[in-house]
């Protein structure tokens, strides 16, 4: 009945439609111009129809006098037009001025610009897309102020340290990442292709702090790219094909310098010469062996457009990236599938739908620590050939640490795979243009795989690398019971993990102004989020043929499954939250709001599951001061805020005693395995709590140059902590570790200053400069209790701790001797006021810091501060400019006043070196900077100053020269836009490092600038054409 | 109104939220939880076998006790590697030694996992509680005397485990209530203990009374330790391996020498980043030739290299010195082809000589890496030792001949003629003789008060005790005094 009814009335509607009279007119913008595609709707009868594409639109209508209809299009201003009983219309619709244009999103909703009390930054999606970068966070280096990012590889698929305001924590410092509001970890974002990217906003301050737990380390919301209503579909294609090659090679010892001038450290350890003829030649150049020039590719098709209704926007992707070292051993390939999909499935409820797919591969060497390729190539002796015969390496057998790197390439199978889908359904109910009700459901699955394939590989008597016991690749066998011995052979691991997040989100928003003066925006919402994860490898030996054909668990021939080994996790964790945002605006010119959040989160004991994190901010707009009288001054804006936020990034079930330490041992000859306590429990862990001020100043200048800076004190305190503790708890067994605890206080303070410029439209050439500058101050304010300090990586093989994690500090400083110069003479040995035991003519010089007169070799009294890893200022500098269809635009990026550790050289007495040494001390008078050369015992390889160096460099990120074909020879061939370029990554970087990448981070703070042969980041030249239909 | 209802609306969420909590309370899954643990007789086995696992730390122990000792040298790669070991072969180690304070985070880690069990005692009753608890204790007192033998007074926690808090108010607690903590622990051992084991690796009746024959011999308590060592002696268990030169061998273990050996296996990889971690013996490889190319011996790490003057202690005639001390080119200069061996000299020092007791031979090779995965058992408690042992309590209470009866059957076994024990002095020179390279030299030259007079560099009333690990004061709240000298 009801149905019919309808149908009544939508036929009645429609016979009412064909008796009304017509109408007609068009759109047009302030300057005249036609707008296409138009939405209208009757007001009447709410019934919506879209102008044609030049603006001109036709309907028929009852009430000539009576009517209005309502005009909407994106970058306009809605506007109701009377028909007034005219049956031509002429509508002009007022362009939306910048500031209201600018939207940036913060979390459950969206605030322009110049309400913002805030400190946030964006970034356009095309900023990001046009470095050409494999990554997002690659991207994002030197874009934005007060977000540092640096390199933890430059290999294919290499992630990036995100830093947002420094270091605050000894842990975990990841800011949240949310695409389209599913959290992505610095792994995942892998999967995330940078091309699909509508903009990035970064919140920095406090007002993060609408993600309560999750919000200390900062907050990057991403968003992809989706359609526009009343738009025709349009094809894109942007893909570009580019050749790597590395930036640069280390200046080694050729093969004659080598046998000199080991000739002489062995004689000066008095040990017989090694080399008789050292007439060598240059030897053996392994870096030309083992860089190589590879291909980058990346290919993006779009389809994007809307209808009444419905905005769309689909993309496909395809990245390959080879590896300058590896080739495809080192090579990382990515498909990329989206949907983005918005419908109005009725007047008041709309939908939002994004779904991503992704496939990536990843394959990997062994790459930044003692025994990786880069750091067996630096080590590697050049008297010896890469082949002894066709088909043979040679062994380099001299040191058994050290092991032919191309070999090494050549038997690496070391690859995971990730398919991944990220999506969300959200629907949005607005009750009325000032509220609307928001339910949102997010999903991420990922499926990882990898596998390993280890063959049996000889690679020289003794190496530390060998799996086969001779040359023939012989297994070795083991025994497995009384007299009982079995082939090992080659050995496949295998790993697949799956992972799951789910996130429920409601939340209501509110927006209302009462006569232009009091805005009083709202959010009230809840959030729950589950996340589960688990995982089942398995080793297997005896894999047939030592083939990677047969590489699979399925293939192993151990008979009985001995010494196959299988294992698994599996994790859940849940996060329940409540939050509120408040913001009332003064006539546009005083802002207060205050956000609150309440979390629980399932990673804490009972005793502190739930924290409450409040944050007020407030702004002022000086140029709406009636007093403010400046001419040159566009827009002035004073903001400010304070608010508390949390670190909640540990481990799960970590506040209890798990019984998941090992505890093996042997009977009967056989492995029995027990249990023990891994890590004893800590019921009253809570999260990190971040306090942090921020003030800051947005400022336009003659409408061309914007300005902001910030100023910001960010203090970390009870941080998640892993410190030693006592022996006595009995934590230090296999498979122990300390408990995780609150203790310690890190501060940052800081300031940011960003600077743009655009030209004026009009101008010819378009010109667009942006500048940043990032300062920040890092201190530990204090560490646990009994606890000196927290020590991080060691030095050289089995060395000294070389970095730190201490009071007073910056979180990872370098601890180590200080050096004054080279003992010339015995005399000034002698004479020395310092005692310095075992000095010889020759040796370093350190300095007595305790002033007892004697250098202390046992303790660390006379170690000292030597800098870190952390830049004193970072930069970034973009240009673009446009003339006639050419553009050039570049970015750059510095980071200033960091150190780095040189710790890729092999202590070894065969191991290759750097050229410097042949500037060594010889004699007296020789060289007072570098120390004599001997394989006798020597302090001279202490972790000196000697070992760190300037880290400071300036990099040109990305060149681009691009030419835009006129539109009207396009349109003859019916393509929109079409635009070819040309780009060079990485050509440029100045720095006085001497290793292959002076960018050069790790996740883990405390071996951040500890350098062991860096993969470098590829310097490419690439060519790309953008093309729409 | 409508503000008011969603301001309501607002309060209402945030308050009742906590009634989540069961949503939040997210059990681990498929894992066991240390505080709902002990519910079965298995739970309690598995449990001991973690707390046998901290034995294979022994490695570190026998270093010292050698490099420490005039027997040895560090060696090694560089002076830097291992340069706490380096530290205390000069005698200038100090409060900060990543070494020691190995020594005394593992040896706790022992001791908490043998008093998390003994804190559980009591969960159930089941047939064969009383020989898991038994081993417990042989465990602990093993651990607490590794730990006295090191540091003197060291703090004394029993059959329960410890918090933070708790940590940075213990004291040290004096040396003879550690020892008499140990003594009764091992009495309440051996009165439960199998005289056989159950199981290769168990710990027997025999191996707990001769550890308190060794911890009475550490307190010059010679009666006491005479009367507990003759009883191992009458048991009649044990009796001389005849090739001393193979003794230490894979083919030997479990001979009737064997009172107690520390277990290794090659079945499992290992990897440098956690020495911990390893089911294979590392004392083997890290004591190996540095990139030896030859027969009969594996490849190594040139550490804990005998000196001249134990080579030299030996008489010529005597079949143990070549057993305990291989002079690499003498072995070298007699194999059929010399020059296609090879070997390299470390940085960390170089005397000719490696220990041939635990050293990486082919045949006794492991999972990758092999340089870790020896699975040649450390011989902890080997007859030997009882006997010598025995030796020195009869003296040290005037029953000279049987002194010399004990210390014959020794020389009689090496193959050199016997000798009348006319002064303790003999019997030291023959515990140095047959136990070199077994790391008890440092300790036994403190305990019969010669360290000064043979180790350069030892100051008396100082290099006794090593010092607490400096940290590990300031983590126990800085209250210890530390040892005197350091």
């Amino acid at each position: 009945m009801i149905r019919k009814l309808v149908m009544a009335l939508l036929c009645s509607i429609g016979v009412l439609q064909v008796y009304g009279q017509n109408l007609s007119g068009t759109v047009l913008n302030e300057r005249s111009e036609a707008i296409p595609y138009v939405k209208i709707t009757v007001k009447s009868n709410n019934k919506p129809f879209l102008a044609d594409g030049k603006g001109f639109f036709q309907v028929s209508v009852t009430d000539l006098t009576n009517e209005v209809l309502i005009f909407s299009a994106m970058g306009y201003q809605k506007q109701e037009v009377p028909v007034a009983g005219k049956t031509n219309l002429t509508v002009v619709l007022q362009e939306l001025s910048q500031d209201t244009k600018d939207v940036v999103v913060v979390g459950y909703g969206t605030s322009k610009t110049k309400e913002l009390t805030g400190a946030t930054s964006k970034v356009k999606g095309e900023d990001i897309e046009k470095m050409n970068m494999t990554r997002m966070d690659q991207a994002l280096q030197g874009q934005v102020s007060g977000v540092t990012v640096s390199s933890n590889s430059g290999s294919p698929g290499g992630s990036s340290n995100i830093r947002i305001r420094g270091l605050s924590t000894f842990g975990d410092n990841d800011p949240l990442i949310l695409v389209d509001g599913v959290v992505y970890d610095s792994e995942g974002l892998n999967a995330l292709n940078p091309s699909d990217i509508k903009s990035i906003n970064v919140l920095k301050d406090a007002t993060a702090g609408i993600y309560g737990v999750r919000a200390a380390n900062g907050v990057i919301i991403v968003e992809t790219k989706n359609g526009a209503i009343n738009r025709k579909p349009s094809i894109e294609y942007n893909g570009y094909y580019g050749i790597q090659q590395t930036a640069r090679k280390l200046d080694l010892l050729t093969a004659e310098e080598y046998a000199v001038i080991k000739n002489e450290a062995f004689a000066f350890g008095g040990q017989a010469m090694p080399f008789a003829n050292t007439n060598l030649g240059t030897g053996t150049n392994w870096q030309d062996s083992v860089f190589s020039s590879a291909p980058v590719q990346s290919h993006n098709l779009s389809l994007s457009g809307g209808t009444l209704n419905t905005r769309y926007s689909i993309g496909l992707g395809y990245f390959n990236q080879e590896g300058i070292v590896g080739a495809d051993k080192a090579n990382f390939g990515r498909y990329n599938a989206r949907l983005n999909f918005s419908t109005d499935m009725s007047e008041k409820l709309k939908l939002n739908s994004v779904l991503l797919f992704s496939s990536d591969m990843r394959s990997t060497l062994p790459e930044n620590g003692i025994g990786s390729v880069l750091y067996n190539t630096i080590n590697a002796f050049p008297n010896d050939p890469v082949y002894t015969s066709p088909g043979t390496f040679s062994y380099m057998e001299e040191v058994s640490d050290i092991i032919n790197p191309i070999a090494q390439m050549m038997n690496q199978y070391n690859w995971s795979t990730a398919n991944k889908f990220v999506g969300k359904e959200e629907f949005i109910y607005e009750f009325n243009e000032n509220l609307s009700f928001t339910n949102r459901f997010n999903y991420n699955y990922a499926n990882v795989d990898s596998k390993v394939f280890s063959p049996l590989v000889w690679y020289g008597e003794g190496k530390y690398a060998n799996t086969a016991i001779n040359a023939d690749l012989e297994s070795p066998e083991v025994e497995i019971a009384d007299s009982v011995f079995i082939e090992r052979g080659a050995a496949v691991y295998e790993e697949r993990s799956t992972f799951l997040d789910l996130t429920y989100e409601s939340f209501l928003n509110y927006d209302k102004t009462w006569n232009d003066i009091h805005k009083v925006k709202g959010t009230l919402g809840v959030s729950v989020f589950e996340r589960k994860g688990q995982s089942l490898n398995g080793i297997a030996f005896g894999i047939p043929n030592n083939s990677l054909d047969y590489a699979d668990i399925s293939a192993n021939t151990a008979q009985g499954g001995f010494l196959n080994n299988v294992n698994s996790w599996e994790f859940k964790e849940r996060l329940l939250s409540a939050f509120m945002r408040a913001e009332y605006a003064y006539k546009e010119k005083y802002l207060v709001s205050g956000i609150l959040r309440r979390d629980g989160s399932s990673k804490f004991g009972p005793n502190s599951r739930w924290g409450l994190f409040p944050t007020i901010s407030g702004g002022w707009l000086l140029s709406e001061e009636d007093f403010f009288k400046s001419k040159s001054i566009d827009y002035l804006k004073l903001r400010m805020s304070y608010g508390v936020s949390g670190n909640d990034q540990i481990p799960n079930f970590a506040y209890r005693a798990l019984l998941n330490g090992e505890g093996v041992y042997v009977f009967d000859d056989l492995i029995t395995q027990g249990v023990a306590i891994g890590r004893p429990a800590n019921p009253d862990l809570k999260w990190e709590t971040t306090r942090q001020f921020n003030v800051g100043i947005d400022l336009t200048w003659l409408k061309v140059l914007n300005f902001t800076t910030n100023y910001f004190i960010k203090n970390t305190n009870d941080l998640l902590f892993q410190p030693d503790v006592s022996a006595l708890l009995g934590s230090y067994g296999p498979g122990g570790y300390p408990p995780i605890i609150n203790a310690g206080d890190v501060s940052n303070k800081g300031w940011e200053f960003e600077v743009a410029y655009q030209s004026d439209r009009k101008n010819l050439l378009q010109t667009n400069l942006n500048f940043n500058f990032t300062t920040i101050n890092n201190k530990v304010v204090s560490v646990p209790a009994g606890v000196q300090y927290i020590p991080g990586a060691a030095f050289s093989v089995g060395g000294d701790v070389a970095t730190r994690f201490q009071e007073g500090y910056e979180i990872g400083y370098f601890f180590g001797y200080q050096t004054a110069g080279v003992f010339q003479t015995q005399e000034e040995i002698d004479n020395a006021a310092v005692v310095q035991e075992g000095a010889q003519p020759g040796d370093l010089i350190f300095v007595d810091q305790n002033g007892d007169g004697k250098i202390n070799f046992s303790d660390d009294s006379d170690k000292t501060n030597l800098g870190s890893a952390i830049p004193d200022f970072t930069m970034g500098f973009a240009f673009n400019f446009k003339l006639h269809g050419f553009d050039l635009s570049g970015n750059v990026y510095a980071a200033l006043g960091q150190e780095i550790i040189r710790n890729y050289e092999r202590q070894q007495p065969y191991a290759n070196q750097l050229a410097y040494v042949i500037d060594r001390w010889t004699g007296p008078g020789s060289t007072n900077e570098h120390p004599r050369l001997t394989t006798g015992p020597t302090n001279n390889n202490l972790f000196s100053d000697y070992f760190v160096e300037d880290g400071s460099f300036v990099r040109l990120r990305n060149l681009q020269f691009g030419y835009t074909v006129p539109s009207t020879v396009l349109r003859k061939i019916h393509v929109e836009s079409l635009r070819i370029y040309v780009a060079a990554n990485n050509l440029i970087t100045l720095t006085r490092y001497m290793g292959f990448d002076p960018d050069l981070s790790s996740s883990n703070a405390l071996s951040a600038g500890v350098d062991y042969g860096m993969y470098p980041q590829a310097r490419s030249l690439m060519s790309g054409l953008q093309i729409k239909f | 109104m409508k503000k008011l209802i969603y301001v309501l609306l607002a309060l209402v969420t945030i308050v009742t939220l906590p009634s989540c909590e069961k949503f939040l309370s997210v059990d681990p899954p498929y894992a066991q939880d240390a505080e709902n643990f002990f519910q079965t007789p298995e739970d309690f086995d598995r449990a001991l076998t973690g707390a046998y696992d901290l034995l294979q730390s022994s490695f570190i122990s026998l270093w010292i006790g050698e490099i420490a000792s005039d027997n040895a040298i560090a060696g090694g790669e560089s002076v830097n590697d291992s340069k706490g070991l380096h530290d205390i072969d000069n005698m200038t180690h100090g409060g900060v030694n990543v070494e020691l304070r190995n020594v005394f985070r593992w040896n706790y880690t022992g001791i908490t996992r043998a008093n998390y069990i003994l804190e559980n005692q009591d969960n159930i009753d089941f047939a064969g509680k009383a020989h898991i608890l038994a081993e417990a204790k042989f465990l602990r007192a093993y651990y607490y005397f590794e730990l006295v033998k090191f540091f003197g007074d060291v703090p004394l926690i029993i059959d329960k485990r410890i918090g933070i808090e708790e940590a940075r108010n213990i004291a040290r607690s004096p040396k003879a209530e550690v020892y008499a903590q140990i003594e009764a622990d091992l009495i309440a051992a051996a009165a439960v203990l199998n005289p056989v084991a159950a199981q290769k690796g168990r710990a027997t009746r025999g191996a707990a009374k001769s550890l308190l024959g060794k911890v009475y011999l550490y307190q010059n308590k010679f009666t006491e330790a005479a009367a507990i060592l003759e009883e191992v002696i009458a048991s009649g268990q044990y009796s001389l391996y005849q090739d001393y030169s193979t003794l230490f061998s894979v083919a030997a273990e479990g001979n009737p020498e064997t009172i107690f050996d520390i277990e290794y296996t090659g079945l499992e990889g290992g990897s440098y980043g956690c020495l911990i971690c390893l089911e294979g013996n590392a004392a083997v490889g890290f004591q190996g030739i540095r990139q030896y190319t030859g027969p009969v011996y594996g490849d190594g790490n040139s550490y804990n290299l005998p000196t001249a003057e134990l080579y030299a202690a030996f008489s010529p005639i005597d079949p143990r010195r070549a057993a305990t001390v291989l002079d690499i080119e003498a072995f070298i200069a007699a194999q059929p082809n010399p020059a296609s061996i090879t070997y390299a000299i470390g940085a960390g020092g170089h005397t000719g000589y490696y220990n041939n007791k635990y050293i990486k031979r082919q045949g006794e090779i492991g999972l990758p890496d092999n340089d870790l995965t020896s699975p040649v058992n450390y011989r902890v408690l080997r007859y030997a030792d009882v006997l010598l042992m025995a030796a020195e309590a009869n003296y040290q209470i005037g029953n000279a001949s049987r002194a010399t009866q004990l210390v014959n059957q020794i020389r009689q076994r090496a193959g050199i003629p016997g000798a009348s024990v006319n002064n303790i002095e003999k019997v030291y020179l023959e515990r140095r003789l047959e136990l070199s390279g077994e790391g008890l030299r440092f300790f036994d030259l403190v305990r019969t008060g010669q360290a000064a007079q043979y180790i350069p560099g030892f100051v008396t009333g100082k290099h006794e005790l090593f010092p607490i690990p400096q940290v590990e004061i300031d983590l126990a709240g800085g209250n210890w005094t530390q040892n005197p000298g350091y």
